[in-house]
């Protein structure tokens, strides 16, 4: 699969537990971990970057400088594996997809991995389910209800919740504007879908209740 | 920019504006024995990967025993690859349900979860029509079946025996991003294999119908030669070269210019090829290596007649393409042209005749296009082109060339007999130079061992009928 940018500055900062300045400071003074932009000026970070900046900020915290933290990933580069993110036994997935051949197949490839998924084929549906299912993470189709996904990023996103946002547009940047902590193209290949998905996760599931599977 | 699904055939890509439509439809339609199970492998094995496999779905009209059997004669088919990164499967068990379709439909499916591959065919995609009780329930089932594929990253091929007045009637052909058809076109006792893109939503593509051949190594296609007129500039040599005649140098302006094209026409016998040999041979000789493109004389009649003038086509700088015209295709020679001239770094090439290659195309216009294309491409090249015409009459030539061709090329010789007072006169005569002056006297000629000589201009009650 080719390396593709998907995650905001944002989402890597939850990830990694790093604040979006420090990053940004890491970036200007080090350059080592250089996000490409989207159109719109965004940063973008691919799961190689994460895997880098997530090395960084270990050794940070294990009490080593930033300088030499980058002097040491530049020695590993190339060598860092990418660990496949715990699988999400209990976690509750939203799924607004108005397009109902590919929530087919996005419930099947997110319910292999274990995730629990609830599904919503409106806006209306979605924004219920936010109250009934305390969803960790929405999966939200940006044309769901005639084009109303971005709205209802919004709304996740002030609920705290990420959001990982599609569309069949290339409409990265309205997505990231709108709250959205990563954006994919589609149609969806399984394992960008997971991958992204448990990395959106990867650090929220672990700090937030656990709410058990229906 | 779209991502593009390669063929592994370079040309064919190209015909399709760079390939297929990533994640797209696409019908190969065709008639049996056109090679569409042919091409659909031939994709198959190019865009396999164990990452993302390629699926190969046969219904009821192509058993899968028969697909594997055939397949595994073809260059590309890599038996290794089955199991890993090729599946071959047969539908035909979920066809033999009562709701045929929908178990179908299921499978499909199942498939695209459980092997996750880049590319599916189906073969024969024709042969699910009978399954359905009627027309809406197939529509049913195209509408699912194409809204789980474009819910899903993958290409897909649907292959179906289907002809020409079938696009009008069949929802596939609305549902398909892409429609490439194979034909066969009667021209004469034999068919000719004709390659055409019918459809290719959100891409341009080349147009109109490309010859195109099967061969173990898969489907060879023949980009329809179709050049626009190119306006962009390009670097003229600025000298002037000789012919390969001295007398025919001085009737011409000082020679000819390189990348110039000549249409020496004349009847039967009157030296058409002769004066070819010496166009390309004393190029040779000035460091211009030729290029014989033939039809008529083999290489060892060709070397017969150029051995008499003190000639052999031994020599490095002198290449012989010699084709029959039986069962030859415009498309492939002219590709074949192309490449030898650059493989070789030809500078001159001889056509002879043009007769026998307008036999081998479909058309008139067909026919003119191609010699339009490859003068255009030799011209910018800097490599000169002599074609030779035959006139049909012997005497008082009233017509130069049937195909037009005339127009086409920047200088046109005529050779004709003349009657004498007790033997043939031979007369050459310069009728067109671009960008130059000629001498428009009508000259006499001979052939002798030492090639061609230029005699003295005709007396002025010389007979021109």
């Amino acid at each position: 699969m080719p390396e593709v940018a998907t995650y905001s500055i944002g989402a890597v900062a939850r990830m990694v537990r790093v604040p979006p300045a420090t990053l940004r400071t890491w970036e200007e003074r080090y350059g080592i971990v250089q996000p490409v932009r989207s159109e719109g000026g965004h940063r973008l970070y691919s799961r190689l970057d994460v895997e880098r900046l997530r090395f960084v900020a270990d050794r940070v915290r294990e009490g080593i400088s930033p300088g030499d933290a980058h002097r040491m990933l530049s020695g590993v580069s190339g060598n860092l594996p990418l660990p496949a993110a715990d699988a999400g036994t209990q976690v509750v997935i939203l799924l607004a997809e108005r397009d109902p051949y590919a929530a087919e197949f996005a419930e099947f490839f997110l319910k292999t991995e274990g995730f629990e998924v609830v599904l919503a084929l409106d806006a209306a549906d979605a924004v219920l389910a936010l109250g009934t299912d305390r969803p960790q993470l929405a999966i939200i189709d940006l044309l769901i209800s005639g084009g109303a996904g971005l709205e209802l990023c919004r709304d996740v996103h002030a609920r705290g919740i990420p959001v990982l946002a599609l569309s069949s547009l290339a409409t990265r940047d309205a997505a990231l504007e709108a709250g959205a902590s990563a954006f994919l193209q589609k149609p969806l290949e399984p394992l960008q879908l997971v991958s992204a998905v448990k990395d959106l996760l990867g650090t929220s599931s672990f700090l937030t209740e656990v709410v058990p599977a229906r | 920019m779209t991502d593009r699904v390669s063929s592994g055939s370079e040309r064919l890509d190209a015909v399709l504006g760079g390939g297929l439509l990533a994640n797209s439809i696409n019908v190969v339609m065709g008639l049996p024995g056109s090679g569409k199970t042919i091409v659909a492998q031939q994709y198959l094995f190019e865009n396999a990967s164990e990452d993302r496999p390629a699926v190969y779905l046969s219904t009821v009209s192509e058993p899968l025993e028969k697909i594997l059997r055939y397949g595994q004669t073809l260059s590309f088919f890599d038996a290794s690859a089955i199991g890993t990164r090729v599946f071959y499967e047969d539908l035909g068990a979920s066809l033999n349900h009562q709701d045929a379709l929908t178990e179908t439909l299921g499978r499909v499916i199942d498939v695209l979860r459980e092997r996750r591959p880049g590319l599916l065919v189906i073969d024969s995609f024709k042969a699910l029509h009978p399954f359905a009780s009627d027309a809406t329930a197939f529509r049913r089932f195209l509408q699912d079946l194409a809204g789980s594929l474009s819910a899903y990253p993958a290409t897909s091929l649907w292959v179906g025996e289907y002809g020409p007045g079938e696009i009008e009637v069949e929802p596939e052909f609305a549902v398909a991003d892409g429609i490439i058809s194979l034909a066969a076109e009667p021209t004469a006792d034999r068919d000719t294999r004709v390659l055409q893109v019918l459809k290719l939503r959100g891409s341009g593509f080349l147009s109109g119908k490309h010859g195109y051949r099967l061969s173990a190594d898969g489907i060879h296609v023949f980009p329809r030669l179709a050049d626009p007129v190119d306006q962009a500039p390009y670097t003229l040599e600025t000298e002037r070269v000789s012919a390969g005649i001295p007398a025919l140098d001085e009737a011409l302006d000082s020679g000819l210019w390189p990348g110039g094209s000549t249409l020496v026409a004349g009847p039967s016998g009157s030296g058409k090829t002769l004066i070819g040999l010496h166009y390309i041979f004393k190029g040779a000789e000035m460091g211009r290596p030729g290029l014989i493109a033939g039809f008529q004389e083999n290489p060892t009649q060709l070397e017969r007649i150029v051995n008499g003038f003190g000639w052999s086509l031994g020599r490095d700088d002198v290449h012989v393409m010699y084709r029959s015209p039986v069962d030859m295709y415009l498309d492939e020679w002219v590709y074949e042209l192309l490449t030898t001239v650059e493989e070789r770094g030809i500078r001159r090439i001889l056509i002879d005749s043009l007769g026998d290659l307008r036999a081998t195309a479909t058309d008139e216009i067909r026919f003119r296009e191609y010699v339009y294309s490859l003068l255009q491409r030799t011209a910018h090249a800097g490599v000169g082109v002599f074609m030779t015409q035959e006139v049909a009459e012997l005497f008082g030539v009233t017509r130069l060339s049937e195909y037009g061709i005339s127009h086409l090329s920047d200088n046109v010789i005529l050779l004709q007999f003349l009657r004498g007072e007790s033997r043939i006169k031979r007369a050459l005569t310069v009728l067109k130079t671009r960008a130059s002056s000629h001498d428009p006297r009508i000259l006499e000629f001979e052939i002798t061992s030492n090639g061609i000589e230029l005699g003295e201009r005709f007396a002025d009650d010389q007979s021109l009928t």
